[in-house]
């Protein structure tokens, strides 16, 4: 039997944990965009400050997953075994990509544009959302991208810390030591990770059209 | 074109055949009649296991010793020790018998003790010797704190605990057949929800932090000890017995009969409480094993 039978097989289970993964991928990418996208706008212009967050965020990205959970587990509301550690631990993995490019995209903008702007009698406000973030949106944009993509990587070690997802069908398969099992993890995983760039790649193009 | 060719050729196979011709010289005599070469699998009780036998063989004869540690896994140690690259490892029955004998598991320990001696003796000329005294299996663990106010001895005693009780299982426990769901059946056990699956490291935190209330780990493991938490005992039997035994070549103990006079003392002196901490001062303490075994052998007179 190979690995495509099993899956065929197995596809009610395939299926479930699939959505299970995406549900991880969407709630910590969710919180990562809540807490990044402003802290990046806010910290636009505050050099010492980006410095010491990016810093912060760099650490978090060399934390090894198990070890992360480890830290966790004993944290009350957001800790504890399941879901909630792996959905914190995700979003601060994708926290990196979000915020550096978000300064970095905004930081970008032809400083004669914003002049100009300001010519025109914009507030500080309306420069934002006017014209600093749409024409940063790309840059924006391939943050989200690199870091949904992370993700549903990384996603894969929330099985070590009962959250459920594809990564169940590799712990399984590496304790069975059997690789048809953890290719039923692994592939969908990566057919997954390939489609989200893909559209996420052309949503990104048609806005740099604009 | 030919020249060409052969000009090219010829240094690197002169290069090759004198290098193959020295590391031969150097692999032949270094192996030499009075050197005996201990192996083992890659983890921390077994590099324990063989450190003990290497000084103990250093102590007793007046042989060399070669340690071959880490070697990976059961499979790559078994073919070492029959082609003669090795002539001793620490094994466990359950494992010889499961794994490289290909026999289904078995409960009574004395059982597979004899089969797994008779069919090594008759299959690969390996002599398996008696068993160091303790047993790495499956080990159900719950809290020092619990076990004392609850009075849990044997894993029977939970059963009227478990409907309120978590447990955190590994990816092993679950799916092995000597695992989880055979064990809920000899037990008759129920808890309150369906088991957390848990990676097999953040199982003892995950117990301590009382995220969980029982765990299944491995009855050595050292951090067990360090964490102040206790093993239930497995008392209707359920689990197959993995008793640590030294597995030697024939050939070798015939030639130097003092290796077995430098093991036997070993015989049944081996707790799994004492396993437990000599791989925790390994992995927890970060301590080197040959100081471990040695403080060992001297508190136990070896």
């Amino acid at each position: 039997m190979n690995w495509f039978e099993f899956l065929l097989r197995n596809r009610g289970e395939v299926l479930a944990r699939s959505v299970e993964h995406i549900g991880l991928v969407a709630a910590s990418m969710g919180i990562a965009l809540l807490i990044g996208l402003p802290l990046g706008i806010a910290l636009v212009r505050r050099d010492r400050a980006q410095r010491w967050v990016l810093s912060a965020a760099n650490i978090v990205q060399t934390i090894p997953s198990l070890a992360l959970f480890g830290f966790l587990i004993p944290v009350p509301w957001i800790g504890g075994v399941g879901a909630s550690t792996a959905i914190v631990a995700l979003a601060l993995y994708a926290l990196l990509p979000i915020l550096r490019n978000t300064c970095t995209g905004i930081a970008g903008v032809d400083p004669a544009v914003i002049e100009a702007a300001r010519g025109m009698g914009m507030t500080q406000r309306q420069l934002l959302w006017q014209v600093q973030l749409p024409l940063a949106a790309p840059v924006l944009l391939a943050g989200i991208r690199v870091a949904t993509v992370i993700s549903i990587g990384v996603a894969t070690i929330a099985a070590a810390i009962g959250a459920g997802g594809l990564g169940v069908f590799i712990f399984r398969g590496v304790a069975m030591v059997n690789n048809q099992v953890i290719l039923a993890g692994a592939i969908p995983a990566a057919l997954l990770a390939v489609v989200v760039d893909l559209s996420l790649g052309a949503f990104q193009r048609s806005l740099a059209q604009k | 074109m030919t020249g060409r060719t052969r000009s090219g050729w010829l240094p690197a196979a002169v290069f090759l055949a004198c290098l193959s011709a020295a590391l031969l010289a150097a692999a032949c005599g270094r192996r030499g009649s009075d050197t005996i070469v201990v192996g083992s699998k890659n983890f921390t009780e077994q590099i324990v296991l063989a450190e003990l036998f290497a000084q103990q063989v250093e102590a007793h004869s007046a042989l060399h010793v070669e340690r071959r540690v880490n070697l990976g896994g059961t499979m790559i140690c078994q073919q070492a020790l029959v082609a003669g690259k090795i002539d001793l490892y620490p094994e466990y029955t359950g494992t010889a018998l499961t794994a490289v004998l290909n026999d289904p598991p078995q409960n009574d320990p004395s059982a597979v003790y004899q089969r797994v001696q008779q069919e090594y003796r008759a299959r690969f000329g390996v002599e398996v010797l008696p068993p160091l005294g303790f047993n790495n299996t499956f080990a159900l663990v719950v809290r020092g704190d619990d076990a004392e106010k609850l009075h849990l001895h044997n894993i029977s005693d939970i059963a009227s605990v478990a409907p309120k009780w978590r447990a955190g299982f590994g990816y092993e426990f679950m799916e092995r057949p000597d695992g989880y769901r055979g064990w809920v059946a000899a037990y008759g056990l129920r808890f309150a929800s369906e088991p957390k699956i848990l990676d097999l490291g953040l199982l003892y935190r995950a117990l301590a932090d009382r995220q969980v209330d029982i765990v299944a780990g491995n009855s050595t493991d050292g951090v067990i000890a360090a964490l102040g938490m206790v093993v239930l005992q497995d008392d209707r039997h359920y689990f197959p017995p993995y008793e640590a035994v030294p597995l030697v070549r024939r050939a070798t103990l015939d030639r130097h009969p003092e290796v077995r006079m430098a093991l036997d003392p070993l015989a049944g002196k081996i707790s799994e409480e004492e396993m437990r901490r000599m791989n925790y001062a390994v992995d927890g303490e970060h301590r080197d094993p040959a100081d471990v075994v040695r403080e060992f052998r001297t508190a136990k007179h070896f």
